[in-house]
């Protein structure tokens, strides 16, 4: 009897709604786990309600099958996302320096090339120069020493030149 | 979250999940169909999962919007009975007191199913499935004093006409 007022009470803060979870959970437990007395009746059948609609549930196996699905093509998905990406990548990279190349070519072919700056120290670069000018100097002068040859011949064939017409026009003469 | 902390975290609601898609749908096929999609969601966005405070009223709320969703996007018609899979589990009844039981049960489910939709949900969240007041407000995005509203109300009609119920037979 003292359970029962205990209980009626905790009913009469329910249904203004002050009851706290734990309170209502002693509703619950109590209303499913005994003979319920006709006075109580009305509110019985209203947690052994709640009670059971809190004994249903989801088929289990079949949603268990379909994430697990779900998940596989997951994995699955994710590897061969990832090969794409790649690939994609890849495939980028090659367009570009194909494309840098041919485009460098053309440049190239429409381009004479230009003198390159070979040094980058000007003191070293003054250096090379004065010897390549040195170098074609040296040149100069051997040339010059075999044009005085060259000369000294043809003095040569003047003279034998004039002395062979002298001969003609004495032998005219004669 | 991985594989593991998804199955032991997820999955042990996911029948909090299907009876609240039930209760919002009235239909079993449609109501498992929601739970897959939210847990199919859960696992998909699981990289941002760990920046949810409450993630389980985050799966309720899912639940509620995919199942209001399916309400607003399609003609439906509810097929299946509240009370369908419910087994009366009372060992040393006689058949007519199952019967009784039954038939009880199945008067409140249909005062139950009367009620409008917001009490409905803030009832079924509170009385079966024993949230705070607190995540039934997360879940059910209302603000305190309309959770607190609906629920009195929800909890006065159904004493009313559970009473007049036992009194008339009605």
């Amino acid at each position: 009897m003292r359970m029962d007022s205990r209980i009626e009470q905790l009913l009469e803060k329910y249904w203004k709604c002050e009851t706290s979870l734990e309170e209502e959970k002693e509703l619950k437990d109590f209303f499913n786990s005994q003979e319920i007395s006709d006075e109580l009746k009305e509110p019985a059948t209203l947690f052994k309600y709640f009670e059971y609609q809190k004994k249903q549930g989801v088929d289990e196996e079949r949603l268990q099958k379909k994430l697990s699905s779900v998940v596989e093509s997951d994995k699955r998905g994710k590897v061969v996302t990832m090969f794409f990406t790649i690939a994609k990548i890849a495939a980028g990279v090659v367009v570009l320096v194909a494309a840098t190349y041919l485009v460098r070519e053309e440049v190239r072919k429409s381009y004479p090339t230009e003198i390159a700056d070979t040094y980058s120290d000007p003191e070293l670069a003054f250096e090379e120069t004065k010897k390549a000018l040195m170098m074609i100097s040296r040149g100069f002068g051997k040339a010059k020493q075999e044009a005085v040859k060259i000369k000294t011949f043809n003095e040569a064939e003047q003279i034998i030149q004039g002395n062979s017409e002298k001969e003609d026009s004495s032998k005219i003469n004669i | 979250m991985d594989l593991r902390a998804f199955e032991n975290r997820v999955m042990p609601v996911k029948n909090k999940l299907f009876r609240f898609a039930l209760r919002l749908l009235d239909n079993a096929a449609e109501a498992e169909d929601v739970v897959q999609d939210v847990l199919i969601k859960v696992w998909n966005s699981r990289e941002t999962m760990n920046q949810i405070n409450n993630w389980e009223a985050w799966c309720m709320r899912l639940t509620k919007n995919l199942s209001l969703d399916r309400l607003r996007s399609q003609q439906r018609k509810a097929t299946d009975s509240l009370m369908t899979g419910l087994e009366v589990k009372q060992e040393g009844m006689s058949p007519h007191e199952k019967t009784e039981i039954a038939e009880s049960m199945q008067q409140v489910s249909e005062l139950i199913a009367s009620l409008p939709e917001k009490q409905r949900q803030v009832m079924h969240l509170r009385d079966v499935e024993g949230y705070s007041y607190n995540e039934i407000c997360e879940i059910l995005e209302l603000d305190m004093s309309q959770v607190k509203i609906s629920l009195f109300r929800a909890r006065n009609t159904v004493r009313e006409k559970l009473v007049k119920i036992n009194a008339y037979g009605l």
